[in-house]
């Protein structure tokens, strides 16, 4: 810098005394010095981390990960077929040793946790768990406790044992209270096969909340607004609703095909079902397979009077916005797809009288 | 509670309380949250994740944590407990087929440290239906009457779709947090 003659600060250093020049020297020297041995120090540790234990790369975890999960997954399987006696004596250290690298497994997620994304944390954390999971079930499954475990522990057990029974009364009672409820049963279509169930709610009477379950081969056919739609075990039907106020829960269908116009409309346990739906939210699917959606298609004399009252008249769009709590990534889930067109059924008429 | 936090929010200038909604899916914890804070509820789609809402509540500020029911992300409420003041359990009334999955739930919740000074608000929800069950008979369906003599807590009955009992349950929340919290003043 000092040599640039178009620096005038350069220019006039050179005028500066002799003492002065020398501590500047002195000074530059120092400063380069301290430069250089910064530089260095960061090109060690670069390649430090470049020899032992590549920091901060999302992808050089992920291979660590995925490689001790696949050794210890295997050790857990090797350990289940062992049959032979002789190694059989070996399954409890085996099994102690694989308890020790699953252990290291969470101390590498723990080291890494601050730079990870999210996703792929909560995902390393729960392959831990769960292969604490298998692990703990292995071990309980081969090694048995012995008897005389118990023996030592008798006086304790009857203890626990007392406490054990009045918990268990107790939770009796409050059965005995909920099928008391049950009997008065909501109004709804229950253990049916093979049958066409039709409801009408007119004008006088208000449709509260209704309640399909553990039906099979049946064909519903629901006219009129409702409140609230629990559907529950149904295999193999088709199933018509009008307009429902509130909400509609589904678990645990299969092979079926429903028509719902609802605010909100959720769906757990599906497996290969159509659903023709019209939603003012974003309608979510859990732990399903195989689910097709479609728009609304259905038609009863007065329907467009319930749809309205129910705000249900305008067509959002929204039965395509399924949301998935199984599949949280940016990807289409596999879980659902859109119904193509040339599969829809066309639109249904239905009405009081048995087809 | 620990000693020290109390003592912290009695240092602090605006008075804050955290509260916690949580209950099975479809049970109306964010049509609640949006009722009391006047907002439309005619859109609400299921909650993936958690909202989180500020009221003024009387002369408190309400910090309100609705986390989504779903089975799936149940498991992540655990994440919501630290600092917990007042937690609201919403309750289907309408849903009778469940009411043993929420007893369940609500019962390994309560057996969680961290909460365990926290006010606790059972919200029997969806009254407005006909047909579902009363706030007495919800109580003993979940047995609360056996819960720890310690805690404090409440059941009332409501609905998000007419906004019936809400404020009634959330008075007595905020109440009961205050007279634990800021009992100096």
């Amino acid at each position: 810098m000092e040599e640039d003659p178009s620096n005038p600060k350069a220019i006039s250093d050179k005028t500066l005394d002799p003492v002065t020049q020398k501590k500047q020297a002195a000074m530059l020297e120092r400063l380069s010095n301290l430069h250089q041995s910064r530089i260095q120090q960061s090109n060690s540790r670069k390649s430090d981390s470049n020899s032992s234990f590549p920091f901060e790369s999302t992808k050089s975890y992920l291979d660590r990960f995925s490689e001790a999960k696949q050794s210890i997954q295997n050790e857990l399987d090797r350990c289940r077929l062992v049959s032979d006696p002789e190694s059989k004596a070996f399954l409890k250290s085996d099994l102690e040793k694989v308890s020790i690298s699953i252990a290291e497994l969470e101390k590498l997620v723990a080291a890494n946790s601050y730079f990870l994304p999210s996703y792929e944390l909560r995902s390393s954390l729960k392959t831990v768990s769960e292969l604490k999971e298998t692990q703990e079930n292995l071990t309980s499954e081969l090694l048995p406790k012995k008897k005389f475990a118990f023996k030592n522990k008798a006086a304790k057990k009857d203890q626990s044992n007392v406490v054990e029974e009045t918990g268990i009364r107790a939770s009796d009672s409050g059965l005995a209270e909920r099928k008391s409820f049950q009997s008065r049963d909501s109004p709804g279509f229950r253990n049916q096969e093979g049958a066409v169930l039709v409801k009408h709610f007119g004008n006088s009477e208000e449709g509260g909340d209704f309640t399909l379950s553990d039906l099979k081969s049946c064909e519903i056919r629901v006219m009129g607004s409702l409140r609230a739609l629990f559907i529950h075990r149904l295999c193999n039907c088709r199933v018509f609703v009008g307009p429902v106020l509130g909400s509609v829960l589904i678990e645990e269908v299969e092979g079926c095909l429903f028509m719902l116009a609802s605010h909100q409309i959720r769906i757990h346990h599906a497996r290969e079902t159509d659903f023709y739906l019209r939603v003012r939210s974003r309608p979510i699917i859990e732990d399903s397979k195989a689910v097709r959606v479609a728009p609304y298609l259905l038609y009863y004399e007065g329907i467009e009077k319930d749809l309205r009252d129910s705000s249900l008249d305008e067509e959002t769009g929204n039965w395509a916005n399924v949301d998935d709590f199984r599949w949280l990534r940016a990807m289409q889930s596999p879980n659902w797809s859109i119904l193509p067109e040339t599969e829809r059924i066309h639109t249904v008429k239905i009405s009081n009288m048995e087809a | 509670m620990g000693l020290l936090s109390i003592i912290r929010k009695i240092k602090k200038k605006e008075k804050e309380m955290r509260i916690l909604m949580v209950g099975l899916d479809n049970s109306g914890k964010t049509t609640i949250v949006l009722r009391i804070n006047g907002e439309d509820t005619s859109v609400i789609s299921p909650t993936l994740g958690f909202n989180i809402k500020t009221i003024i509540y009387n002369k408190y500020m309400l910090n309100i944590w609705d986390v989504g029911g779903q089975r799936t992300i149940r498991s992540y409420w655990r994440n919501y407990f630290e600092q917990t003041d007042g937690l609201v359990w919403v309750v289907d009334s309408s849903d009778v087929r469940r009411l043993d999955d929420c007893k369940m739930e609500l019962d390994n919740l309560l057996k969680e440290e961290r909460l365990s000074g926290a006010s606790l608000l059972i919200l029997a929800n969806k009254q407005d239906i006909q047909g579902a069950l009363t706030p007495a008979e919800i109580a003993k369906v979940l047995n609360l009457d056996a819960m720890d003599k310690t805690r404090h807590w409440n059941i009332v009955g409501c609905s998000a779709y007419t906004g019936e009992g809400l404020l009634e349950g959330f008075d007595w929340l905020v109440q009961d947090i205050a007279s634990r919290i800021y009992v100096l003043d």
